[in-house]
Parts: structure tokens; sequence; C-alpha cells
């Protein structure tokens, strides 16, 4: 028998559902928005790119068989229908799964999308050594053409007739609608080719079609002609959009960004004010031009669980009772909020507790206590400026306690390829940080915090805790469908690790939007996962 | 006073007394010096903290008041002079809250420690390098010289950053040489290396007009060996110039520095330097501007200094050089009083 599935965010109803632009009529309908980034995306390839700013710029041009609503806070970790006419039917078995293509669909250069352009989209992830290729590594067949990058995936059928896509995997993902709805598989021409294409990005399915892209200076958009003559009519429920057209320019001093949207130079800045003018601008125009947007994020102090002196629990313990969130808020210029658990706020499964709190008095006792012999550490971190200022503190912290630290602050650009590499030396504590990739809890469990992460090189799981029971309950989790049962779970299991404290979380950062006055504020999207929703952009 | 009576180094210092203005620079550089030197006191007796220490969350009471160091929008206090008895006497640093004078004083040290280290490692080898280049000539010449030059090819902040940023993570170790990566020594090798040429190949070509003279055949036709050559008849006529090198070296590497500490290519965390500071100062210059005016006005006065010292320096040394610079003034230096 085959279920529907229900989408994970659809057990969440806060936030300010907002889908389809043409619910409200009012305001003017075309113009340019003009809008700065401070730097150009990693990627404007739907394969390639993996960060927020880069789906930000995408979102509305690469639309996969699902994809999320088009609304704020919880609202929009729903999964909904994309290309496809619902969401899959899923085997009982949990390993196979159903799509439909929605007839009648065009790509902006006017030539049809046909079914086997996803399963050319799932190749080309592994040809292009996609950051996003493990996520689909479950798919039959996947794995091996991930290591021979030829032969085709066999657990992928498409018929281009029916436009009936199946997908089985070797076994239950509960992860894996949400994975659909990630714009690393949506489907694009077939003669795409398998390198970088973020100078000549591939014809767009979405409202919106990128015209020109110049690394480094910007990127700017057109209306997709097919999508009012054809795209728009098969996806109703999805929105058309406001502007005629987009001009992204990289403006690499956001206080140049702050003045630009001030005296209406610009419409929009991607960018959060810098620490220097962020208090002015929220005082300014928080509720009429700015306002804080919470991400899905964690922010932590790794401390590894398999070298002495984090190897034992006390000392990890005392570690979280010392770091002080609230120092962290104010290091962090606002654009933080302390916490002391894994779960983010705003992610399913998110149940407050606080096991440590500050004391660092209680701290130092703890470490009296447990008096570890190894005093001698090397803290970690990268040179992002409030990432920086953050390790700074932590190192200072550590001092406090009695450790001797060797502080090593690296470029942001490599920090994770140094620290996953399990052959660096001196790996015993460090700063992290890990944005949702959706809006799933396994998402914060899976890549950082079980056993089977631990891996030589690209190593997630910095504080290599490997509890064979905790293990085992994300595994189950994870094939899981998620529902009330597993979100308790998940909580418990929050807590669980928390109590083992292989990490010293402190805070989950927010970013904002802040745009001209000419645009209508109240209707600007931040979607959790996406960023700024370009469609919902709107001159007054 | 007739110069016979002199030696060249009494006359040189004569100058030297002379010129007031390069007197002044180098009674601000000795205050400069002095300033940081008194780092720790300031830091134990009237400061209270290390340069290193955080107060985020700390209170003070200023002229009786209490106000937090860090405000909860992450604002740092400003400048309260002596009105917590010293203590951030210049303000807090950033949302860290370190006290900015007693990193200002300890990064002061870090900043001349470098430049004065650089500038030595620079002026030795560069003397060493334009020497065996300048009197061997022929191959050691073109070995010397192309590698001089395959340094000079690079921009220096640009070679200095990629240096920095990949010696940063695993450190350096040639043989028994072995220095950590966040080790101060890092940025000091690092422009010791990268500067080496712009006074090796000066050198080297005095070193080749001196070979030329007269006491040199002098001297071979004695039968003196290269390294008695070298050391004994042709260094000595090359101090004047090596000595006016260091001076302006150790201006040249301390703002080398503290560009590649700007760029995060320097001077490592926590550790402060003026650059570093001047770069930690820059993301609040408009709600707290004195956080990278007050290094960087210690970068200007110092750099300046030793510039002016220099230049002083050089015209005492260097009487054509002298001559030159007092023709525009319209006043001759008699001639017969080459050093």
């Amino acid at each position: 028998m085959l279920v529907a599935v229900l989408a994970l965010a659809a057990v969440a109803t806060m936030g300010l559902a907002s889908c389809g632009s043409d619910s409200d009529s009012s305001g003017k309908e075309g113009g340019t928005l003009n809008g700065t980034y401070a730097s150009f995306p990693d990627y404007l390839d739907p394969a390639l790119s993996y960060t927020q700013e880069g789906w930000t710029a995408m979102q509305n041009v690469y639309i996969p068989l699902l994809t999320y609503a088009h609304a704020n806070g919880a609202a929009g970790g729903e999964v909904i229908p994309g290309l496809a006419k619902s969401l899959p039917q899923i085997s009982d078995d949990r390993k196979t799964y159903t799509l439909n293509l929605r007839p009648g669909l065009k790509y902006s250069d006017g030539r049809p999308v046909k079914a086997s352009d996803f399963t050319y989209a799932v190749e080309r992830l592994f040809k292009v050594n996609s950051g996003g290729s493990p996520f689909y590594t479950g798919i039959v067949g996947a794995e091996k053409f991930a290591e021979t990058k030829n032969g085709g995936i066999p657990g992928i059928e498409a018929d281009d007739k029916t436009g009936e896509i199946v997908i089985h995997l070797t076994k239950p993902r509960g992860t894996f609608t949400n994975e659909l709805g990630l714009m690393f598989v949506a489907p694009i021409p077939q003669d795409t080719p398998d390198t970088n294409q973020s100078t000549n990005p591939p014809p767009a399915t979405g409202p919106y079609a990128i015209v020109k892209s110049d690394p480094g200076k910007g990127w700017s958009y057109e209306r997709n002609p097919y999508w009012e003559k054809a795209n728009s009519k098969a996806m109703p429920d999805l929105p058309s959009g406001h502007m005629d057209k987009i001009a992204i320019t990289i403006v690499r001093n956001p206080s140049t960004q702050v003045n630009n949207v001030e005296q209406g130079k610009t419409d929009w800045m991607q960018t959060v004010p810098p620490p220097d003018r962020y208090p002015e601008v929220k005082s300014k125009y928080e509720g009429t031009q700015f306002r804080v947007e919470p991400t899905i994020s964690i922010y932590y102090f790794w401390m590894n669980t398999n070298k002495p002196p984090f190897d034992d629990p006390e000392v990890r313990q005392a570690v979280n009772y010392a770091v002080d969130p609230a120092a962290l808020e104010r290091i962090y210029v606002g654009t933080l909020k302390g916490t002391q658990q894994i779960l983010p706020v705003g992610m399913p499964g998110y149940k407050k507790f606080e096991l440590y709190p500050h004391d660092l008095a209680k701290a130092k006792a703890m470490i009296k206590a447990a008096a570890p012999k190894d005093m001698d550490v090397t803290v970690w971190g990268d040179n992002e400026s409030e990432n920086e200022a953050a390790i700074v503190y932590y190192n200072d912290v550590l001092e406090q306690l009695g450790f001797n630290t060797t502080l090593k602050v690296i470029g942001a650009d490599n920090y994770f390829t140094v620290i996953g590499n399990q052959s660096t030396p001196e790996l015993d504590t460090g700063w992290s940080n890990w944005f949702q990739d959706y809006p799933h809890p396994n998402d914060f469990f899976q890549p950082m915090l079980s056993g089977e992460s631990i891996l030589p090189t690209n190593n997630g799981n910095f504080a290599e805790i490997d509890v064979p029971a905790f293990n085992e309950e994300i595994t189950r989790l994870g094939e899981e469908e998620f529902g009330p049962e597993q979100e308790a779970a998940y909580a418990t299991l929050d807590r669980e690790y928390m109590e083992e404290a292989p990490w010293a979380p402190y805070g989950n950062r927010t970013v904002s939007t802040f745009v001209s006055d000419a645009i209508d504020f109240d209707k600007v999207i931040f979607n959790p996962t996406f960023g700024q929703d370009l469609t919902s952009f709107q001159f007054k | 006073m007739s110069s016979e009576r002199h030696g060249p180094w009494s006359l040189a210092y004569r100058r030297l007394r002379r010129n007031r203005l390069a007197l002044a620079s180098l009674a601000l550089f000795v205050l400069i010096v002095a300033f940081v030197l008194a780092a720790p006191l300031w830091a134990d007796h009237v400061a209270h903290t290390g340069p290193n220490a955080t107060h985020t969350t700390e209170k003070i009471v200023v002229d009786g008041e209490t106000r937090e160091v860090v405000d909860v929008e992450g604002k740092p206090i400003g400048p309260v002079w002596f009105g917590a008895g010293g203590e951030f006497f210049l303000g807090a640093d950033s949302g860290l809250g370190r006290d900015e004078m007693v990193r200002l004083m300890y990064g002061g040290r870090t900043s001349l420690m470098i430049g004065l280290s650089s500038a030595l490692i620079t002026t030795l080898l560069a003397t060493a390098l334009g020497l065996l280049a300048g009197y061997f000539g022929g191959r050691t010449d073109s070995i010397i010289s192309r590698t001089l030059d395959l340094i000079w090819s690079f921009p220096v902040v640009l070679l200095g950053i990629a240096l920095g940023t990949a010696l940063a993570v695993g450190g350096l170790k040639i043989g028994p040489l072995e220095v950590e990566g966040n080790s101060l020594w890092i940025p000091i090798l690092i422009i010791a290396v990268v500067m080496t040429p712009y006074m090796a190949r000066p050198i080297r070509g005095e070193v080749l007009a001196l070979r030329q003279k007269e006491f040199v055949e002098a001297a071979v036709a004695q039968g003196a060996g290269s390294l008695r050559i070298m050391f004994a008849e042709l260094l000595p006529n090359l101090w004047s110039t090596v000595i006016v090198f260091f001076t302006l070296n150790i201006a040249n590497n301390m703002l080398l520095e503290s560009a590649l500490s700007y760029l995060g290519a320097g001077v490592q965390p926590p550790n402060s330097s003026w650059g570093k500071m001047v770069s930690t100062g820059v993301e609040l210059i408009y709600t707290a501007p004195i956080l990278a005016f007050a290094p960087g006005l210690m970068i200007l006065l110092t750099v300046l200094s030793l510039n002016v010292f220099g230049d002083g320096l050089r015209s005492a040394l260097d009487p054509k050089s002298k001559l030159r610079l007092e023709a525009h003034t319209g006043t001759v230096e008699p001639a017969g009083t080459a050093v």
C-alpha cells in the first residue's frame, strides 16, 4: 500500500504563512529590485551551492520536484509540491518514492521539462562532487555511481512520456522528502555541462531566470518568459513575484550597503548590518524597514571526547558551566540568542532546558575535583570577525579554568577542512557552527554527533563522540517518518547528549532583513532555509 | 673646526647633534619604547588586568556611577580616563571587553619587537648576501641575485599574506628550526625574508663599486683572503649604509606587520599588535573611533620618528646626501668631508 507523506513541518503552526503573491493585489507590480550582497555566493549553480546566500539567489530560479512553502518562520519548513504534481507516494517498506511531473512545464529557453531531467540532475550532482551529494547516496546504485561516475543510477526510473519518477532507496530514510525539496536535485536540461555553471547558469523553471552573472561584481534576473506562458499555470500555488527585473550588486563594505539602503540607492541588503551600525539601524528602522530574522542554527564549542582532558565528562560539564551565553550574545552584537542545547529554537523537537546555568566558581571547583592530568589544550577557531572574538573569549574561559591554552585561529575558507582532518595534530577543542539543511532534527544529530560521522577527512563529528545507544537511536529515528513520537524522542536525545556534554552550545544566530522605504516591508518573506524570498519583494 | 682633526664617526655624530629634528624624532622614539616597556607596570598596578583578559559581562564604577564594560547591544565602554582609577583608561576594545590601554601598550611591544627583530634579521641577511654577490660576482652573484629577484617579483603584502596564512596552521619546520604557527617568530621571519631584497640589492651595488677601489686592490696584492677583504675592508665602508637601512627597515617592517596583521596574516589572536588593533577597531569606526585611531596614531608616530631619525642619520653619515639636501636650501657643505 502506498501512503502520502505528511510534510514534517505540517506539525508546526507558528509563523506567518504567506503563500502566493497573488493573494494580496495591493502595491505596485513591476520595476527593478536593486539588492546588494557583501560577496558573490559560493556558486550560482543549483547542484553546487551549499550556502544560504546561494539558495536565496536561486530559490525562485530552480524549482525541485518538491519545494518549501514561501512563508516566514516554521510555516516555511512545510514541504509542498514543486515540479511534481503532489507529495510523493511512499511504499509500505518506505524504500520507494513515486512522483509525477506536472504536465506542460518548460524551461526559460522554451524546452520542455522531462522526467529524466531529474535523473540527470542527480547524476550531475555526483559528477561535480557536490557537497549535497551525500543526501542522495541512499538511492539504489548511487554510491557506485559516485565512484565510477558512469553507468547511470538504476534506483531512479523516469518515464518521459508519463512524467512518472520512481526512486528506490537502499533503506528507509525519514528525511528523504525534505531532501527532495533541496535545489541540489532541481531538474535542469540534460545538455548542462557537468562543471560549475556559475558564470552561465542553466535555464530556469521558476518565475525568474538569471540572465547575467559576473562573479565578483553581481548578477541579474529577468522574468522567465515561460513562467507566465506555461509554468505558473502548471504550478498555480507557487508565487510569480512582483518585480520585472532584479539586479544584485556586490558591495563589499556592509556599512556602504547600509548607507545605500538608507538613502534609497538600493532596495535591499542581503548582508546583516555591521556591528558598528547594527544597534543604530535596529533602533531606527525596526518594524518599518528592519527585522531580526531567526535562523535554525547552532553555534558551539566542541570538545574532543577521545583525548584528555576532555575525555572526562565532568571536565566537559565544567566547561559548559563556565561558558556564558549572555557574554557571547554581547560579543555577537545582538545577532545571537543564547542557548545551551543542541536543537535550535524553531526546530521540531526543540524543548528548552538549561543544564548548565553559568557558574564559573562551580566550574573551577569541578575542574579541581576532576584533576585532569593533561591541562595543555589547543583551541581552534576561524578568523571571521565575531567567530574569532568568540574563540578568543572561549580561550580566556579555559585559561580561567586553569588550562594552558594554545590558540590557533585560521582562515575561514579552509577552517573546516583543517579541523575535519583527523591527521591535524592537537584537535582538542574549538569552535563550530551548523545551519539546518532542512527542518528535520536528524540534521542536527546525524552529521555531527553520530559515531558513523567520525571520518578521517571531512569529519563532521569534531567532538568524536561515539555512544552506541545514541547512534542506534539516531539511526532508528532517521529511518522513521516524522511524527509527534519522533519529535519527543529527539527532544530526549537532545537532553541526553547534553548530559554527556560533548559540546558547549552557546547560541542560535539571527540575521536580518533591511529594505529601503520604497519596499512594502510587511510583505517580505524570510524563509528559515532559503532566506529572503525574492518573489515577495514589492514596491509600495 | 677643521674636519681633518676628526674621524668620520665623530664628524657624523657632530652633524647629527646639529640636526634638531632628527634628535627630536629620536627622543620621541625613545618615549614610545619607554611607553610600551611600561606595559606590565600599568597592567598590574593601574588597570589590574592583562591584555587578553575578557570582561564582557562585568561592571565598573566610573566617577561613582556603575557602568557595564560592554552593554547588552555589544557596544564597548568608551574612554573613562581616570574615572575608574585608570582601569579602562581608553575604554574597552570590543564586545570582549578587554582594556584598550593595556592592549595598546602590549600591542606596541609586539609591533616594536617584530619591527626590530625582523629589521635585524633583514639587515644581517641582506648585508651577507649583498657582500657575497657583490664581491664574488659571476655564478654566485647570479644565483643570489636571481633568488632575490624571485622574492622581489611578488608584491610584498601578497607574499606576506600567502606565507602568513600557510604557516599559521602548521608552523615552520626547517631542519632543527621549528616554529609554532601562532608564534611571533612567524611574522618576524616572513617580514625579514620578504624585505631582504630591498636592502640586499643596493648593498650589492655598493660592494660592486667598492671592489674596484684601490684599497681593495692593495689588500689583494698583500695576499688578503676573501673573508678578510669582505669583513675587514669592505664591511667598514658599508656601515653607514647598513645603519641607515636598519633604522628605515624597522619602520618599513612595522608597517608591513601592521598591514599583515590588519589582513589577518600577521600576529595571531589573542595577542595584540597595533596593526591587529586597527583591524579590530575599524569594525567600530563609527561608534568608537578611538579603537582604530589610538593604535593608528602610535604606528604613525613610531614610523615617522624612525623615518625622520633615519633620514637625519643618513645626512650625518653621508655628506653627499647632505650636500644634495642642503643645496636645496642654498647652503652647501664644504668639500673634503667625505666619510
